[in-house]
Parts: C-alpha cells; structure tokens; sequence
C-alpha cells in the first residue's frame, strides 16, 4: 500500500530533527542524493535498509503481538521509508530513522483501528510514581537469579506482551534493542522524561511478573507457602 | 541544583537511580557516587546485580526469535519495486 500524501508530511514533521546545517562532505553527498536516478535509489535502500527486515519485523511482533499484523506493520514502514528515502541523510542513524517511521505507522494504526488503548488508562500522578517506584517491588536476590535461566523463553515474551503498547515499545527498545534514551524519545516522538517513566513502569511491571512466575513454577522459593 | 555535585543521600535514592545507572544515562559523577555506594552497600549492590541478570534475561528472550518470513521478504521487495515502475512511466 503506497503511503498518502499525508502520510509523508507527518513523517517529514517528525523528520525535521534530523540536522539540518550540512557541512562540506554532508553537501556533496546530498548532491550525490539529488543526482542519483531511481534506480540507484531503489540499489541504495535495498543494500542499506533491506538489511534491517528481521529486526524490524522482530519490533513489529512486538508491537503488535501477532504476525499476521507484524508484517502488514512490516511492508507499510518500508513503503513510506523508501518513498522518503531521499530526505534520510547517509551518515546518519539509518535504523533509528527505520524504528521511527515503524513507530510512528503502529501508533497511528493502533490509534485508528482502536483495537486496544494504548496505555494502561489512567496516568498516574508523580507523587505516585515517586511513590511506587522508591522501593523494589520483586523482593528477588542475586542468589536466586541462576534458576531464573531455567525460565521458558515464553514466559518472558508472554510477560512482555501483557505490558501496556507504549511500556512494552519502551521496554523493547531500551533492552532488546539498546537504544539510548534521547534516541527513543525521538523514536516514539515524546519527550525524554515521558521514556524515563515508561521505561520505569515498564521494567517494574515486567520484573514483578517474572518474579511471580518463577515463584509459581518452583523456581526460587515463595513466599505464599510460608504464610499459610 | 546543579547536575555536579549528585545529591544521593541514601539506598532509596540509589535504587531509583540503578535503571539510569544500567543505561549508561547518568553523568560521570552520578555514576561514580552510585558505583561508590554499591561496593560499600551489600543489599544495593544485590539489587544491581539482579537487575544486571533480569536484563540479561529479557534480552536473551526477546531477542532470539524473529526472521522475516521469505513471503513478506517478498511483498516488500514488490512494494519498492512497483513504486519504481510507477515513477518512471511518468
């Protein structure tokens, strides 16, 4: 499906951070860019962005937790990646720019299709977070950590689909992925401290979940027991 | 306040900063104060080290799985293509 006409102007809005005073050798390759037919265009992504299919397809599943959804996500990023590919810049960060448009399209068709709500309803208030987030809430130990490689791979990937859209995205591309935090801002389009809090949420939520399942299935001791 | 001297005044607010501290998103000197307080400070120094495996974990899992299928390698490789075709009959 090729990409709208609004389509590229939203993105060239979320473009517009990328620098923008060129210096000699940025010119010339500009230049190069300008000349280039669409031929060596059609070359230059296929050798240079084609190669981050998989990953992209690995976030997409993410996102969407399914991968009939994960490659229409998929296909629709290239399409508008490769109809604004003269605006990426080379030299720049060509999978951030990728994980951007990826984002931005998912966010878009989450928020049209309706199907889930984006974050976990209410927002929580600072004083709350602050709150909550002063102490550890997995009561684990370093001791225990060695039977937590036991864990079935699914448990991890199930505990990461249970977390709200925009923690899990979060989530994902801070650990999995190794993106750094002003990288994701500009990748999910909010302000850096909005990442620090979703990725706080986020990893809390997660961590809390791995600490219960592996209390459930025996592999480190629990507290319930004790109790009765 | 100012982000040179690091006001940590205790493990809780150690704790909150040990995320940070894993993504390499503090300053020098935040980082040397929490690097301080963890070899001085056994139950922090435990918590930085399950957070260090949990990590480890979560990347390990999540990170494994996905290939594109050859059919959407495909249909992506069409959409690119077709767009060709379409610019130059113009």
């Amino acid at each position: 499906m090729p990409a709208t006409a609004d389509d590229l102007r939203a993105i060239g809005k979320r473009l517009g951070s990328f620098p923008m005073n060129l210096t000699t050798t940025e010119i010339s390759e500009a230049d190069s860019r300008l000349t280039e037919t669409e031929a060596e265009r059609t070359a230059r992504f296929e050798a240079d962005a084609l190669g981050y299919l998989d990953q992209l397809y690995g976030a997409a599943l993410r996102m969407t937790r399914n991968p009939a959804d994960a490659e229409d996500l998929v296909q629709e990023t290239f399409a508008k990646a490769y109809a604004s590919f003269g605006q990426f810049t080379p030299g720049t960060n060509l999978k951030a720019w990728l994980y951007r448009i990826l984002t931005n399209t998912f966010i878009n068709t989450y928020r049209k299709k309706q199907r889930q709500p984006l974050s976990s309803g209410g927002e929580l208030e600072d004083w709350q977070l602050a709150k909550a987030e002063s102490h550890t809430s997995t009561g684990l130990r370093s001791a225990e950590m060695e039977a937590l490689d036991q864990m079935p791979h699914s448990a991890v990937t199930d505990a990461m689909n249970e977390l709200p859209a925009d923690f899990r995205l979060a989530v994902y591309l801070a650990d999995v992925e190794g993106f750094a935090y002003k990288e994701i801002a500009a990748i999910m389009g909010t302000p850096i401290g909005t990442v620090m809090s979703r990725l706080n949420r986020g990893r809390n939520q997660l961590r809390a979940k791995l600490a219960d399942f592996a209390r459930e299935q025996g592999l480190i001791p629990g507290g319930d027991d004790d109790d009765e | 306040m100012t982000t040179s001297e690091p006001d940590f005044e205790d493990c809780s607010d150690v704790l909150e900063h040990l995320y940070a501290f894993h993504d390499h998103e503090l300053t020098e000197a935040e980082a040397d104060h929490i690097r301080e307080h963890l070899m001085a400070c056994e139950p922090c120094l435990d918590s930085f080290q399950v957070e260090e495996a949990l990590r480890a974990l979560v990347r390990k899992c999540c990170n494994t799985e996905a290939v594109a299928s050859a059919k959407l390698r495909l249909r992506v490789q069409a959409t690119i293509t077709r767009t060709v075709v379409v610019t130059e009959a113009e």
